[in-house]
């Protein structure tokens, strides 16, 4: 083995009685990695961590850490730890007792114990809390005592499930630096279970996107967002905006061609597997830039134009946002200035921020999708540009 | 003023039914403790003292030897549906374990009776497996079998109550244990137990009080002597007609119940401060 198989997953399947949460699994962690799962509930992030943490035995596949089967040992032999999202610490015990427990069970010294339990909480911030019970902590306090407890038996691995969500959103934001600051001290091994995008890309090294029990997309928080390899993971990644088109890969580049809504447009391939049909084009809301629908410039080239017309405007902060409804769709852009309810505008994409796929159904026939450009739409007279 | 009058009117009936059956019976009971010939005085307690003050003690002893019994047998219970690894094992123990339950305890005195006898049906076996010769062979119909019948009529009860419990603690809490490597008795002893203990002391305090109360068992399976204060209260009263001395024992057992009483209230009062 070497430092970056540290964890290894093969092939790992579970499931709950018939149905199957986890299919097939293929993941390698390197040792002092922080990988985040990230997936919406249900689709078997938490099942996996579980499994790892050996608590959910899979019904196929292993898991080695560094080099070592541990697929059929129970949690407490694979040298790792788990925050629990509820964070489970002993209502009975005092601070001091839940974190010094781990020792307490490994036969540590009295003394030794102390010496541990005082330096986890003067890591953590929790100097002079020692006999405290639980219930009388705060929930950032508790969340630091889990991380305590489980970091008190120097694991290799540490596991977090869901270990923010429930925090107040301010304490949040600040306990996301903590942990990632924390980890990187220690050169701890960690995995992350969590469905928010945002502490995903903060926190973690890698990210690893969970869709139905399979892998969508791994990559560095960079890589996913900016390189999602699929329609779910774009619109996962915040590229929630999507609109179908008609284009045709040619040399190198795809060319989009003009629709009820938009104009044509070439951009360049860049390696994807595009094929010649119908595409699904994703982008995100601040990605995208909101001109009025009278502008004469051309767009530059490589750049998508859609004509819209504003359905309303709101306010979340710093910029305005806008539902403009573009054919049969409704997409939101953000913009500096405001634009009414009612006025035409045009939504200009550069082409490294639109995310072309091919539709799932692109293959089959459908016959409620016309081939754009026969015909003119009504209602979008902007569509002229 | 009409509408507090209303309100003390709706409470009446109630109230009426408290105090005519139960604080009305309770006191004169209490009143009757300390009726002597031609007036009041102690002379039923020490007339208790002397006669029972053996069976008094025997009683405190066997009630709380079943008690213990009950809470360990309860523990073990709840332990094993809630950490037991074995699906099968554990869906068998919480359709059997609640049986007793619905027994009333004068048929669980009788069927310890003919089971726990010198020639009954569990000597018939230990001497049909061949663990003991029928020379060997001795009745259980003493103390003995009355524990085993109370802690035989409890334990479901109790572990109903602490098995409840134990299912909805946070189970984060008992694998949080488990992953740092505790047994699993560790976990049932120092996780699950502390979680639970105040259901449990309920349970055992509840069951401590019904036992005080039991006539039929010592009456079925050990009515010599030393016998309890339920099987000599009923004695004074039927064989004597003599109401004031079985007051007197009914107030001691009073007393021994309040103080049980009053422990479990100092535990409530602690825990809520």
């Amino acid at each position: 083995m070497t430092k970056e198989n540290f964890l290894e997953l093969a092939e790992i399947s579970a499931g709950y009685g018939a149905s199957r949460v986890l299919d097939g699994i293929e993941l390698t962690i390197a040792k002092g990695e922080f990988v985040a799962l990230l997936g919406a509930s249900g689709c078997g992030k938490t099942t996996l961590l579980r499994a790892i943490a050996g608590f959910v035995s899979p019904s196929a596949g292993s898991i080695r850490v560094a080099g070592r089967d541990v697929t059929r040992l129970p949690p407490d032999k694979r040298g790792m730890a788990l925050v629990f999202q509820s964070y489970a610490l002993w209502p009975h015990m005092t601070v001091a007792q839940n974190i010094g427990y781990g020792l307490k069970l490994k036969r540590h010294p009295r003394a030794e114990i102390a010496r541990r339990v005082g330096e986890m909480e003067k890591l953590l911030g929790l100097d002079g809390l020692g006999d405290r019970k639980p219930a009388q902590l705060s929930g950032g306090q508790r969340q630091r005592v889990a991380l305590g407890r489980a970091l008190a038996i120097d694991p290799e691995i540490l596991l977090l499930d869901e270990p923010l969500s429930n925090l107040d959103a301010r304490i949040r934001l600040t306990v996301r630096h903590e942990i990632r600051a924390l980890q990187k001290r220690l050169g701890i091994t960690a995995v992350h279970v969590t469905h928010d995008r945002e502490e995903a890309m903060v926190m973690a090294d890698r990210i690893v996107i969970l869709d139905a029990g399979r892998i969508a997309q791994q990559g560095t928080p960079e890589a996913v967002y900016n390189r999602p390899a699929s329609a779910f993971v774009a619109a996962f990644m915040g590229a929630e905006n999507r609109v179908e088109l008609w284009g045709q890969p040619s040399s190198g580049r795809f060319e989009i061609e003009s629709g009820p809504a938009n104009a044509v447009c070439t951009v360049p391939l860049d390696g994807r597997p595009l094929a010649r049909g119908f595409v699904e084009a994703r982008f995100r809301a601040e990605a995208a830039q909101l001109l009025a629908g009278t502008a004469r410039d051309a767009a530059p080239a490589g750049t998508l134009e859609l004509s819209g017309r504003v359905e309303s405007v709101s306010y979340p902060g710093g910029l305005w946002r806008h539902a403009v409804r573009v054919g049969d769709d409704v997409v939101l852009v953000d913009a500096g200035m405001a634009f009414a309810a009612g006025d035409a505008v045009k939504i200009r994409i550069p082409s490294d921020v639109l995310f072309l796929f091919n539709a799932p159904a692109a293959s089959s026939p459908a016959p409620i999708r016309s081939r754009p450009g026969g015909e003119k739409s009504r209602s979008l007279e902007a569509s002229e540009a | 003023m009409s509408k507090r009058l209303l309100g003390l009117l709706l409470v009446l009936p109630a109230l009426a039914v408290i105090v005519l059956l139960f604080i009305v019976p309770l006191a004169a009971s209490v009143v009757g403790a300390f009726e002597v010939e031609g007036g009041f005085g102690t002379g039923n307690f020490i007339k208790s003292f002397e006669l029972y003050r053996a069976d008094t003690v025997f009683t405190v002893l066997i009630v709380s030897l079943s008690t213990l019994l009950i809470g360990l047998f309860s523990i073990a219970i709840g332990g094993y549906l809630t950490l037991g690894e074995n699906p099968r094992a554990v869906a068998i123990l919480r359709w059997l374990y609640r049986w007793p339950m619905f027994i009333p305890f004068i048929v669980v005195g009788q069927i310890l009776r003919t089971f726990l006898a010198k020639n009954g049906l569990m000597n018939n076996l230990l001497i049909g497996a061949g663990v003991i010769t029928p020379m060997q062979a001795t009745a259980f119909l003493d103390w003995r079998g009355i524990v085993i019948a109370f802690v035989w009529k409890q334990v479901p009860f109790v572990a109903l109550l602490v098995a409840g419990a134990m299912a909805s603690i946070d189970r984060g809490t008992i694998e949080a244990a488990r992953n740092l490597g505790a047994s699993r008795l560790r976990i049932l002893i120092e996780i699950v137990v502390p979680q639970v203990a105040t259901t449990l002391l309920v349970g055992l305090i509840l069951s401590f009080v019904t036992m005080m109360s039991v006539l039929s068992v010592p009456l079925m399976i050990n009515a010599q002597s030393p016998t309890m204060l339920t099987a000599d209260i009923a004695f004074r009263i039927n064989a004597y007609g003599d109401y004031g001395v079985a007051n007197a024992l009914g107030l001691i057992s009073l007393v021994i119940t309040s103080g049980v009483a009053w422990i479990y209230l100092r535990h409530t009062m602690k825990e809520r401060a």
